[in-house]
């Protein structure tokens, strides 16, 4: 017993080691210099990485409140790496702030709220891992202590995602009276698709929405990642939305199969309707987070298609899709990040002529945007390939042409706006372009790691069929 | 109409009319005043429907301590003498239309799924609700999400004391 | 319509009544939806942070009144849902004092808690 749950449960584990060593660094009596606690703090995470992806196996815990296997492990690890990066690539900012300790804390406990949310196989545990993934999260949305903006957009993302876990929880309580179980293997089976667990499923997808925002409920997100510092937004918009998608996409294919065509059609409506605001809101922004906030609103309609596949192709897909999302918006918010930690400037006015001055920030943005778009040699053309064939059906699932051809019309106008970026960077004129600056190790590291998986998880096509191995359809 | 019937709809209008009185007062405290009159109705509730103990950590933890921190918090910013601006009446109105319809919806349905299922209570289980059973369960059954709950504890503490101290 | 019966055992937990009283499930049901919208209106009509923070409270509870109404009623000899209710109370708690961190930094910072006086940022 003892054994099995220090073998599986160790990734959370190893978490939870890390955040009781930050724990006890900061009430310990020795005064740590920001630079070294930084470059322990990297090199905790890395050991993460590492060990999240050596050693896992399949398992059972807990009467079936705890449940691992290879790609449960494999999800764990993607998002490790993707804190890792963060990491990396907020540096800067944090070189100079008052609570790194607290920072790291906070944001290791919702890593390890994700963990187990995904992990769950129980209702309660999905909820408290939820909410273990938003609540510190809105406090560090907090740590630009001096702005407003900063609490601003605290309140707002620890409302609304109160609000949000208020529908799942109507949802669940629903569910909960109408089949008198809470665990996912049971619901399964007793889910009859009646007319109001229907409605609670609805509510339930409300609450999923919420968190992933699309688009009738994605409101807050704009707001949030614009007044958020930095490194926070990356992790919302990435690992955050990446944990949740997760989730959401084993909830579907496990417990909520009973209620297949539901979904499909609420993904359908959805998943139009996210792809077409967010391009048009995306369209109009000057700012670059809330670019970003936007264009990653339409990224998320596209991963719906996915979903909807509901084959392992589905599955496969979507995951690969997040992996190379998460190099592609990092290398793009590691660039975002640092020149704002050092200049203070963030809009695409700003960013014109770039090229001129930062060649190297220039070529690294711009990769990460060509992958966010999805133009042919990076990995994003391959992950947004993927989603819409496993929406089409070609893998033996049902499909919606109509569906797809509007996410391909709407692909070649995402295409107009992040090219717009491009053509900002390096062939606008500019009298006062962002002076030289000097990248120091940590987030060029953090950059080229995210230029590094955007080409290689684009080039060998093991990666996408190591996962497809792993993923299960139904 | 027996006694508990009568202390049933006491206590259900009570909480309705008081989360009424949340939204229709513009003192804040009043407000706070008017949604703990909602918290001992629903621990009326719990206590009617044999869950003691949450009745009684209902009454300690929101009405002893949310509520005394949400108090707390008005008078030190000195509210309660403000008028806050509200939305206008057709966002209001459509609001409340919205809400009513999606009320409406809800009900209809539970109404249709309660025929359906037709399942009978078990009746005179009085003491599943007690301290004892649920400790049991708890560190049984439930340990995980305890000690899940210990770190979210943890974090939120640390949090609130980052953001509420001053510089 | 088949009705759902409560008997609470009147010798045991509450001396007031001679016979056992009997309450529809659904009418606990109406309540709990009624608080459920009733927090909903006010999350999107009030401004005051405070107020709002109330409203999703209320929220919170008529949803833990749905989870022990079904527990009792559907199925008296598990704790699911008791113990949902638990754990809902506890992460309220935690979410509160968040929020009201938050909250104070922010009155600290320009003097005022109403959401449209601080919207600074827009859609």
């Amino acid at each position: 017993m003892l054994n099995d749950f220090l073998i599986l449960m160790k990734q959370e584990l190893v978490i939870t080691i890390i955040i009781f060593i930050l724990l006890f660094i900061k009430i310990g009596s020795k005064d740590w210099k920001n630079e070294s606690l930084l470059k322990l703090i990297n090199v905790l995470l890395l050991l993460n990485v590492v060990f999240s992806f050596i050693g896992n196996q399949e398992g059972v815990l807990f009467n079936e409140m705890f449940r691992t296997n290879d790609l449960i492990s494999l999800e764990k690890g993607i998002l490790s790496l993707g804190t890792l990066i963060i990491s990396l690539s907020s540096y800067s900012w944090l070189q100079n702030h008052k609570h790194v300790a607290e920072f790291y804390m906070l944001l290791l406990s919702t890593l390890l709220g994700m963990f187990l949310m995904i992990s769950g196989g129980h209702l309660i545990m999905f909820y408290l891992g939820l909410e273990l993934s938003t609540i510190p999260l809105a406090a560090i949305a907090n740590f630009d202590l001096d702005k407003r903006k900063s609490s601003e957009a605290a309140f707002k993302l620890i409302i609304s995602s109160a609000f949000s876990s208020g529908l799942l929880l109507f949802g669940i309580s629903l569910v909960y009276g109408t089949t008198g179980t809470l665990l996912f293997s049971e619901l399964a089976q007793t889910l009859t698709g009646t007319p109001i667990q229907i409605f609670a499923f609805i509510l339930l997808f409300a609450g999923f929405a919420f968190k992933i925002s699309v688009v009738p409920f994605h409101l807050w997100t704009a707001d949030v990642y614009e007044g958020a510092p930095v490194a926070v937004t990356s992790y919302l918009s990435v690992i955050s939305k990446g944990a949740v998608l997760f989730v959401f996409v084993s909830v579907l294919y496990g417990a909520f199969k009973p209620l297949a065509t539901t979904w499909y059609n609420m993904l359908f409506i959805l998943s139009v309707l996210t792809i077409i605001v967010g391009n048009l809101f995306a369209i109009r922004q000057n700012n670059l987070k809330r670019f970003l906030a936007f264009s990653s609103i339409a990224q998320v309609g596209f991963i719906l298609i996915g979903v909807s596949g509901s084959s392992q192709t589905g599955t496969a897909s979507v995951i690969y899709f997040i992996l190379v999302y998460i190099f592609s918006n990092l290398a793009a918010f590691g660039v975002i990040s640092f020149i704002s930690a050092v200049t203070g400037k963030e809009t695409i006015d700003d960013y014109k002529a770039l090229y001129k001055t930062n060649p190297f920030l220039s070529w690294v943005i711009t990769i990460a945007l060509f992958s966010l778009a999805g133009v042919p040699p990076t990995a994003g053309f391959f992950g947004k390939y993927f989603l819409l064939m496993a929406g089409t059906g070609i893998a033996g699932s049902k499909g919606l042409i109509i569906w797809i051809i509007i996410a391909a019309l709407n692909l070649v106008i995402s295409f107009y706006y992040y090219l717009r970026v491009v053509k900002a960077i390096f062939m606008d004129a500019n009298e006062t372009p962002i002076q030289k600056l000097s990248v120091p190790f940590l987030p060029k590291l953090a950059m080229i790691i995210c230029v590094a998986g955007i080409v290689l998880t684009g080039l060998f096509s093991f990666i996408y069929e190591y996962i497809f191995s792993l993923s299960n359809g139904f | 109409m027996s006694a508990i019937q009568i202390i049933f709809w006491f206590l259900s209008a009570l909480a309705i009319v008081s989360a009424l009185m949340v939204l229709i007062s513009k003192n804040p405290v009043h407000s706070v005043l008017w949604l703990i009159m909602v918290f001992f109705a629903i621990s009326g509730h719990y206590i009617l429907l044999n869950a003691q103990f949450l009745a009684i950590v209902n009454l300690i933890v929101y009405a002893g301590a949310i509520m005394v921190l949400f108090l707390f918090v008005i008078m030190l910013m000195n509210l309660n003498n403000e008028s806050e601006p509200q939305k206008n009446v057709w966002m209001r109105l459509a609001g409340a239309v919205s809400g009513g319809c999606l009320l409406m919806i809800l009900v209809s349905l539970v109404r249709q799924a309660i025929e359906i299922n037709n399942k009978v209570a078990e009746m005179k289980v009085g003491d599943i609700g007690l301290i004892g059973n649920l400790g049991k369960a708890l560190f049984k059954d439930y340990l995980v999400p305890f000690e899940i709950s210990s770190v979210l504890f943890l974090s939120a503490m640390v949090g609130a004391i980052v953001i509420g101290k001053k510089n | 319509m088949k009705e759902i019966i409560l008997q609470i055992d009147a010798s045991k937990s509450l001396p007031l009544g001679e016979v056992g009283g009997a309450v529809p499930l659904p009418h606990i049901l109406f309540l709990s939806t009624a608080l459920f919208f009733i927090g909903m209106y006010g999350l999107f009509t009030r401004r005051n942070m405070i107020t709002m923070l109330m409203a999703v409270e209320l929220i919170l509870n008529s949803v833990n009144i749905n989870f022990v109404a079904f527990n009792k009623f559907l199925y008296p000899g598990k704790l699911d849902g008791i113990f949902f209710t638990i754990f809902i109370i506890t992460i309220a708690a935690a979410e509160a004092a968040v929020a009201i961190a938050i909250i104070i930094n922010l009155y600290r910072s320009h003097n005022s808690i109403d959401v449209e006086g601080a919207e600074e940022l827009k859609y």
